[in-house]
């Protein structure tokens, strides 16, 4: 333990923080670029800078370790000075393209400029001019005009996905970040990139000129494409008034805790929702035939129900199967357990994941679906799908496609399709074996679900629905209680799942 | 019986002001009328359609939005207009610029007139300079609602 | 025979004139009250291009109004409801047969007189057939069976019967003064000299009885500042319910109640088709000069006398009803019984003080 003082107040800090850390934990902020909490401190950008008694000029805060008995001014006069004088020379050859930067509303140069700023500059030289839309990666853009050299870029790509695929090349005033060699950032985590940068140097292709950052309102959620389970902000746009077709959802981002290692996320969290989204089923289609007939949610509810129910009156409610995937929370796995003992006998439930893929060594788990566990607490004996076991059993097929509608091998085993009466598909995208279902759902995906996972540490992960599904979409269990309260045989209960 | 006296030559000096007014009036139309304009005109009457008010030069009508030298609006689709507008009237989307000095302009621009206040903040808000209040046009009647959503062509012709 | 095409030559003739100066009136009247504001007033209507300061506009309202529909509200008196406009014309049409345009003339022979009617009981008829006009508004408002009709025809019988007091009794000093009920003995006699310069006319014998007569017969058109009955701004009136040409009769017969009132006032008031000094052989100066006339010019100049006052009336009406605000109801009726009436009976009494002394 150490006492130190910070603008007069008397703290007793851990030994080994730095001066910047104690600060924060004492609640005073300290502008700074170059410093992360998730990244070695590096010193670069000279922003961080404070009096500190007995040193002759300021220091970098962000890289002086605290002693005991330190006494440390952050708002002093020569300190405003240093960070105003920082922030000149840092937007010396700054471009100041605020108008057209994606990271305008979340940009430090903007904020500090607010903070300390406010001069009007001392330098009329040309500003110098250098590549401003650089691809470096699949979804990363570099203006080198705008970047401040904090190196943060850098430190994680050597630090923390240890590819370093970027570096300083160059020095001096001709010093500019680039990958080397011209090969491009390659990484599986490439987007925390855009979330790193503090100015508007890498941004990112996929929000590009989407909109500003200011009508984005964040929603957290927990990411359900993995089991890490990395608790993220979904950015929704609400849409401008009256052009709700303007909204959506626009960008995912981690959160500052989203995993104990720091705040990333892999790419496939930050990126999945496009495909999703631009493949979204809205309509609740009844294939009858070669046509597609378009129906209200309750008729085709009240169709199906009168089958099940025919199923049930004759006492077979066991051909029933319901083929399943583990994403579903754990909420809606009691509604399936509620729909399983709605029933005697028994109908058939069946657990179809995708299959783990390796996953790698940093964040990603070999496991595809969010809330296995949770399914495996919830209590229905589930068992793997085994297509061949549908021939000669089942007369009502229910499947719940995963949140990229894809079912499995199931549609390639086609003689198995003929002797089952009725199939549904429940997906909440549009997918090529739509047609060779009777009736098709859409349903939620998981942002816009409330409920909980258990990720792969077992931990249990709540999340609240960032937004409502669209109109004709309801989650995988409303989808269950609907069709329970169609047999006749439960209560519909509104509400959430 | 002073209440009346009074009343009365009031009623009295009230008419010799409105005949006043019909003679001297008379008297400059009929002097305009013979083609003597040194004199005032007989009424303030401005005849709308063919003549108008001056606008004041800094009065706010309807935007435009102005052009690049090369012809292209000036607009980069900052959407600080659309922030900032109280009547949220205003609706712009973003596209790229193959030109990489620009980026980024607007593919979609529109202005509902029919709700904009004409407060004018889209033009202090705007970075470029690329939207302006100032075509002068006041006559703004349409025969629905949307004929006064102002795409981007038509914000560009401005006076049109 | 004769009489009677010369009668019926002399009806077509004052009624042409009578209808002629309605429609006039009613562009005069724009144009008057817009220059009097600074305004331009009524000018787009033209007829090849020809714009003419707006005198087409008459044409234009009437061509409107013929247009328009003619709707009789289904709750109301169809025939009373239709008639209704015409009573109101009817009696104002009559009661300009009463007044003379000019002396009596002779053509081969046959002497005429400028005047339809000249009734022994002259002026009477006339009153009487000007507050027969009241029936037109009471019928109107009674028939449209709307209550604010109902209400305006009420308030305009009632302002113009108790107008009608007044307008009686400033006319009694001038009966008192020119002995006589016949109108054209009355303009006769305001040929004469009186204090050897001034013409004797009615209104430097009667000039009390003149301001009475004047606003009693200003209320009597019932336009502002009295125009309770119809009120079209906010009060709604009795041809609440009239549209096209109905109530275009109403409005014509309005004008034409500015053109008998500004008749009448020159008749009693203003000699008449009298001109000052003007015999009829020729104008003799009160300071003794004479200038010889043809008879056919002297007539001219008379008629042109009498139509020149009855023009300077209209305009006067038309000044006051665009310089005044309307009077509240309650005034009006102050106005009317406690200042007009009683200064009537003072004119009387006055009149016949100063006849006795004599
Ligand atoms: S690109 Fe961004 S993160 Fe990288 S050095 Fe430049 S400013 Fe820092
Ligand atoms: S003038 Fe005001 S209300 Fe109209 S578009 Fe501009 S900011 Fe919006
Ligand atoms: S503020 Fe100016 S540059 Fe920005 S979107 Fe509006 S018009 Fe375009
Ligand atoms: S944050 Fe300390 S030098 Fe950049």
């Amino acid at each position: 333990m150490a006492e130190i003082t910070i603008d007069g107040r008397n703290l007793e800090v851990a030994d080994g923080l730095t001066s910047l850390v104690a600060a924060e934990k004492a609640g005073i902020s300290i502008p700074h670029f170059c410093y992360h909490p998730a990244l070695a401190p590096e010193g670069t950008c000279r922003m961080c800078v404070v009096d500190i008694e007995g040193a002759a000029k300021p220091e970098p805060s962000c890289s002086t370790v605290i002693r005991d008995g330190m006494k440390i001014e952050t708002r002093s006069p020569r300190v405003v000075e240093a960070r105003r004088n920082v922030l000149e020379f840092l937007l010396a050859d700054h471009p100041i393209d605020c108008p057209i930067c994606d990271k305008a509303g979340e940009c430090r140069l903007q904020d500090y400029y607010r903070d300390y700023g406010f001069f009007s500059s001392d330098f009329h030289e040309q500003k110098k001019r250098r590549s401003k839309i650089l691809k470096i990666g699949e979804r990363l853009i570099l203006d080198r005009e705008r970047c401040i050299l904090c190196t943060r870029c850098v430190r994680f790509l050597r630090d923390v996905t240890k590819t370093g695929e970027m570096g300083v090349f160059e020095r001096g005033d001709n010093s500019e970040i680039g990958v080397a060699d011209g090969v491009p950032v390659a990484t599986a985590y490439s987007g925390n990139l855009v979330d790193l940068c503090p100015v508007g140097a890498i941004t990112d292709a996929a929000f590009r000129f989407r909109t500003r950052t200011w009508f984005l309102d964040p929603k957290p959620s927990i990411c359900p494409f993995c089991a890490r389970g990395c608790r993220v902000d979904v950015d929704v746009h609400p849409g401008f008034a009256r052009y709700p077709e303007t909204g959506g959802i626009l960008r995912v981002r981690p959160r500052p805790d989203a995993t104990p290692a720091g705040p990333w996320i892999c790419d496939v969290g930050r990126y999945a929702w496009i495909e999703i989204e631009s493949r979204r089923a809205r309509r609740i289609v009844w294939n009858k035939g070669a046509a597609e007939a378009v129906l209200s949610g309750d008729k085709v509810f009240s169709i199906l129900g009168a089958k099940i129910r025919a199923l049930s009156e004759s006492g077979r409610t066991d051909r029933l199967t319901l083929v399943l995937h583990s994403g579903l929370t754990n909420e809606e796995w009691a509604d399936v357990k509620a729909f399983r003992d709605g029933f005697n006998p028994r109908p058939k439930i069946r657990l179809a994941d995708p299959p783990d893929d390796g996953g790698d060594d940093f964040l990603r788990t070999a496991e595809r679906m969010p809330n296995r566990r949770g399914a495996a607490e919830a209590g229905c004996d589930l068992q793997p799908l085994d297509p061949g076991e549908l021939r000669e059993d089942t007369d009502i097929l229910f499947v719940f496609a995963g949140i990229w509608g894809d079912i499995g091998d199931l549609e390639r085993r086609l003689e198995v399709w003929r002797t089952i009466r009725t199939k549904a598909l429940v997906s909440p995208v549009l997918t090529a074996s739509d047609p060779l279902f009777d009736f098709v759902f859409p349903c939620a995906i998981p942002y816009e679900k409330s409920g909980s996972y258990i990720g792969f540490d077992g931990r249990r992960r709540e999340f609240t629905a960032v937004r409502p599904a669209p109109e004709e979409a309801e989650s995988e269990g409303e989808i269950l209680r609907s069709l329970l309260a169609a047999c006749g045989l439960g209560a519909r209960t509104p509400g959430g799942s | 019986m002073k209440n009346a006296a009074i009343i009365l030559w009031a009623l009295i000096k009230g008419s010799l002001i409105t005949a006043r007014h019909f003679f001297t009036n008379l008297w400059f139309h009929f002097l305009r009328l013979i083609g003597i304009k040194k004199y005032r005109p007989g009424a303030v009457t401005i005849q709308y359609p063919e003549q108008t008010k001056p606008l004041p030069s800094r009065y706010r009508a309807a935007h435009r939005l102005t052009k690049r030298p090369d012809g292209k609006p000036r607009c980069v689709a900052c959407l600080l207009c659309a922030t900032v507008c109280p009547s949220e009237c205003i609706i712009v989307e973003a596209t790229e610029d193959p030109d990489p000095e620009v980026q980024k302009h607007a593919s979609r621009f529109e202005i509902d007139l029919a709700r904009c206040c004409f407060c004018g903040f889209c033009v202090e808000a705007c970075p470029e300079d690329a939207i302006r209040m100032d075509t002068g046009r006041i006559d703004l009647a349409a025969r629905s609602r949307a004929d006064l959503v102002w795409d981007i062509d038509q914000l560009s012709r401005g006076r049109s | 025979m004769s009489e009677t095409l010369v009668l019926l030559i002399k009806i077509v003739v004052v009624l042409a004139w009578f209808l002629v100066l309605a429609l006039l009136l009613t562009w005069v009247e724009r144009k008057q009250s817009a220059v009097m504001q600074d305004r331009i007033g009524a000018n787009r209507a033209r007829i090849f291009g020809l714009r003419m300061f707006g005198l087409f506009q008459p044409f234009a309202d009437a061509i409107k109004m013929i247009f328009k529909e003619d709707f009789v509200p289904p709750f109301a008196d169809k025939v009373l409801h239709t008639l209704a406009p015409f009573v109101s014309f009817f009696f104002v049409a009559v009661a300009v047969t009463t007044i003379p345009f000019g002396p009596t003339v002779r053509i081969g022979g046959t002497a005429i007189d400028l005047q339809v009617y000249d009734g022994s009981a002259g002026l009477l008829f006339l009153l009487a057939m000007l507050s027969l006009g009241v029936y037109g508004i009471l019928l109107s408002g009674w028939s449209s069976r709307n209550r604010w009709g109902l209400i305006g025809g009420m308030r305009g019988a009632a302002q113009l019967i108790s107008y009608e007091v007044g307008l009686g009794l400033s006319l009694v000093g001038l009966i008192m003064v020119y002995p006589s009920l016949r109108l054209s003995e009355i303009v006769a006699h305001q040929g004469a000299l009186f204090l050897g310069f001034l013409p004797r006319w009615g209104v430097f014998l009667q000039p009390l009885g003149f301001l009475v007569f004047f606003i009693t017969a200003i209320a009597e058109t019932k336009r502002v500042p009295f125009d309770l009955p119809e009120g079209e701004s906010e009060i709604i009136g009795f041809y609440a319910e009239y549209g096209g040409l109905k109530w275009g009769l109403f409005m014509l017969t309005d004008f034409m109640e500015i053109i008998v009132v500004a008749a009448l006032a020159t008749t009693l008031f203003f000699g008449g088709w009298q001109m000052p000094w003007l015999g009829p052989d020729g104008l003799n100066w009160p300071w003794g000069g004479h200038w010889k006339m043809a008879s056919w010019v002297v007539v001219c100049l008379q008629i042109v006398s009498f139509q020149v006052k009855v023009a300077f009336f209209c305009w006067l009406q038309i000044l006051i009803r665009w310089t005044y605000p309307r009077i509240r109801y309650d005034q009006l009726m102050d106005l009317g019984w406690k200042l007009l009436v009683p200064l009537g009976l003072l004119n009387i009494l006055g009149t016949g003080l100063i006849m006795s002394l004599k």
